[in-house]
């Protein structure tokens, strides 16, 4: 595979570092801090992006693009990751909302969603897990029924991140209950405004809006919001959690805070105990490593070839590999670990406190270590019985 | 960046591969443990037919592919020759390279050349060798000899023969994945194949992922070799240190998934194993070999899509 960053792709990155160091404060963590102004600057940074076609990088300029390369949309998603996401709930519609509807939407659909999300103007959530759905999810159990003129979705989801501040949400809902359970499945575009779902917050180690309860209770939509066919949502949920599973670049934080962490101890850093010097070492290899899976992966997706096994490969990589991270910085910073963004003494701002929590997530989110293992073996088997 | 070899690295490695085989594949090692001379009565004269001893590393990238596709593919079976030794010394077949711990200088197939040019995994000296002996002959040094240093001579990149190593230990842990799927999926227990239990198909995909992840990464130093010097060491060691965890992690798994039968010298997998073992603790192991990373760190750097903040330039 070809690997191609080429001058354009540099200047992108440099770019992107000029406008990251002009709009924010060396210490901002993301905007999910306590403080309400971070995430006004996200939404800010967002419409900044845009305006240089720089937000929707590889997308088509007729949805909003910018008609970029998959590589350098690689550069924005990594750069964004590495700095603390200044897009903000943004990166969901344009890791994958978008890419789905680019691939399953009507002309409608992508003609009515598509700008709004590369202009940073709207977010979006995913309804896809439920209570008694987690890593099972065709089993799931919000229904969607016909009625005069559209639908009536009735049901709950739950851990659903940004859904307070959602604009639209992608729904997975039950249409039919004939054949086995994974095709009778209806994906919805609805509408989170109105007489739309209620949302509770769930409170977790992991700051403000990334765990919700979502409760649907008899919402209408429209025929016009089903996303793909009816009954033939999975193909839509199995695509998104494709380009879900690549789309956070969590080896570029990974990446930056080892150097910070390194730079940061200055002399101090030869007291730390050899064995750990050892790690820090070892887990620069690892982060090198995720890196390279997850080009494997966008060369795959650019090529058309993309595999479930290529994107778990990858997304098991950079999750161990974000976790290992986590421990090494934690260890380096001793009894220091404990003090977050909010305490003036707090090594680089916290940083490593937050990713260290946010770590906790990353064999969890986006469907589980255990579901990439099973997709891996299933196929690494499969191929090898051929 | 392409990380693809070229066609002609491919077809270069299916030649040998069909070479290998036709010769007997692993077999060849059982051979050459009851009798050493068949390393020098066939072996080196199946790699002078097809040109492999004639390959010089470094003339250009094409030829540092074959050179890592002939490696890769004789580690698919363990041959029992110092193909990267020769393959990675400045003098070639004449005086072959081997990376020695200086205390205990050994190199693979030592007893094969009387001459060897010895140096340690930095590469900072070389020495002047002369071959000491017979081979070990112990299980897990089957083919290692021992080697009296000389002379020294000065620094030597020794990058070429960490980089070829590292790909002929990812054929052979690639073989392992194969001999894994092969077994998970044809030995019955309760009634089912092992690849049934959800156990199992964990560790295989663990397995997947640690020799994806080394492909990947033995793939990309090679590509970056011709790009840059200053960079050379660090990502030749960065590969050794995967190549080791990897290997590792492989063997442990495979062992485990295989049960007995995956001892036993009638099975590939134990020979394999075997016979890899010195590559892993030769010249340094783990440890030493992440020891000598970091050294080359703080001198030269790491590329990363942040290392330059080590350097100065804060990220």
């Amino acid at each position: 595979m070809d690997y191609q960053f080429d001058e354009d792709s540099q200047r992108l990155r440099a770019r992107l570092r000029e406008m990251i160091a002009m709009n924010f404060d060396s210490d901002f963590l993301g905007a999910w801090t306590d403080d309400p102004n971070d995430l006004v600057q996200t939404q800010r940074f967002c419409r900044l992006l845009a305006d240089e076609g720089l937000l929707a990088r590889a997308w088509p300029a007729e949805f909003g693009g910018g008609g970029g390369s998959v590589w350098e949309q690689t550069v924005v998603r990594e750069e964004m990751w590495a700095h603390h996401e200044p897009r903000g709930a943004q990166y969901m519609g344009l890791n994958w909302v978008g890419p789905a509807l680019i691939r399953f939407g009507t002309e409608a659909q992508r003609r009515q969603h598509l700008p709004s999300i590369a202009a940073g103007e709207v977010v979006w959530c995913q309804g896809f897990s439920e209570p008694e759905a987690g890593s099972d999810l065709a089993s799931l159990r919000t229904r969607a029924t016909p009625t005069d003129g559209g639908w009536l979705v009735s049901g709950q989801k739950i851990w659903t991140s940004y859904a307070e501040m959602a604009q639209w949400c992608v729904v997975a809902a039950r249409t039919s209950t004939e054949g086995r359970k994974h095709e009778g499945i209806t994906v919805f575009l609805v509408p989170m405004d109105g007489d739309g779902p209620t949302v509770r917050p769930i409170a977790s180690m992991l700051g403000r809006h990334h765990l919700n309860e979502v409760f649907f209770d008899e919402v209408f939509v429209g025929p016009d919001s089903v996303l793909g066919e009816v009954n033939g949502g999975w193909a839509v949920i199995r695509e998104a959690l494709k380009f879900e599973r690549v789309g956070i670049a969590r080896y570029a934080r990974c990446d930056r805070l080892l150097h910070l962490l390194r730079e940061e101890l200055g002399e101090s850093w030869n007291d730390l105990p050899g064995g750990l010097r050892a790690r820090w070492a070892r887990a620069l290899i690892h982060v090198r490593t995720a890196r390279l899976l997850a080009y494997r992966v966008v060369a795959a997706q650019e090529a058309g070839t993309l595999t479930d096994a290529d994107a778990s490969i990858a997304r098991v990589a950079t999750t161990l590999c974000d976790q290992e991270v986590a421990e090494v910085l934690f260890e380096a910073l001793g009894p220091r670990a404990l003090d977050n963004a909010t305490s003036s003494a707090a090594i680089l701002h916290g940083a490593v406190e937050d990713h260290w929590r946010y770590a906790q997530a990353a064999t969890i989110a986006s469907g589980t270590i255990e579901i990439q293992r099973m997709l891996i073996a299933r196929s690494v088997l499969a191929a090898g019985n051929r | 960046m392409n990380l693809e070899l070229p066609d002609s690295a491919v077809d270069f490695g299916n030649s040998a591969r069909g070479a290998f085989e036709a010769a007997g594949g692993v077999d060849l090692a059982r051979r050459a443990e009851i009798d050493p001379r068949v390393r020098s009565n066939v072996i080196a004269p199946l790699l002078a037919d097809l040109g492999a001893l004639d390959v010089v590393l470094g003339t250009d990238s094409d030829t540092d592919a074959a050179a890592a596709e002939l490696c890769r593919v004789a580690g698919a079976v363990g041959l029992p020759y110092p193909l990267v030794s020769v393959l990675s010394s400045p003098d070639g077949p004449q005086r072959p390279l081997a990376l020695v711990a200086p205390a205990h200088p050994r190199a693979e197939h030592g007893d094969l050349f009387p001459d060897w040019l010895a140096a340690p995994l930095d590469g900072s000296r070389r020495w002047a060798a002369t071959a000491r002996g017979g081979v070990l002959g112990t299980r897990l040094g089957s083919f290692v000899a021992d080697l009296r240093l000389g002379a020294e001579e000065g620094p030597v990149d020794v990058s070429g023969f960490v980089v070829l190593s590292a790909w002929r230990v990812l054929g052979t842990l690639e073989r392992a994945l194969q001999l894994v799927i092969e077994h998970v999926t044809s030995r019955r227990q309760f009634g089912a194949p092992l690849a049934d239990l959800q156990s199992v198909q964990f560790q295989v995909a663990d397995i997947a992922v640690h020799v994806q992840a080394l492909r990947e990464l033995a793939r990309y130093t090679l590509s970056v070799r011709s790009a840059s010097t200053s960079s050379r060491l660090s990502d030749a060691l960065a590969l050794r240190v995967s190549m080791i965890e990897t290997a590792t992690q492989v063997f442990r798994s495979s062992h485990q998934l295989h049960g007995a039968i995956g001892l036993c010298n009638e099975h590939d997998l134990s020979i394999l194993d075997r016979v890899t073992q010195p590559a892993l603790r030769q010249p340094a192991g783990l440890e030493a070999t992440t020891d000598a990373l970091l050294v080359s760190i703080e001198t030269s750097g790491f590329d990363s899509l942040f290392g330059q903040s080590i350097h100065g330039s804060r990220a």
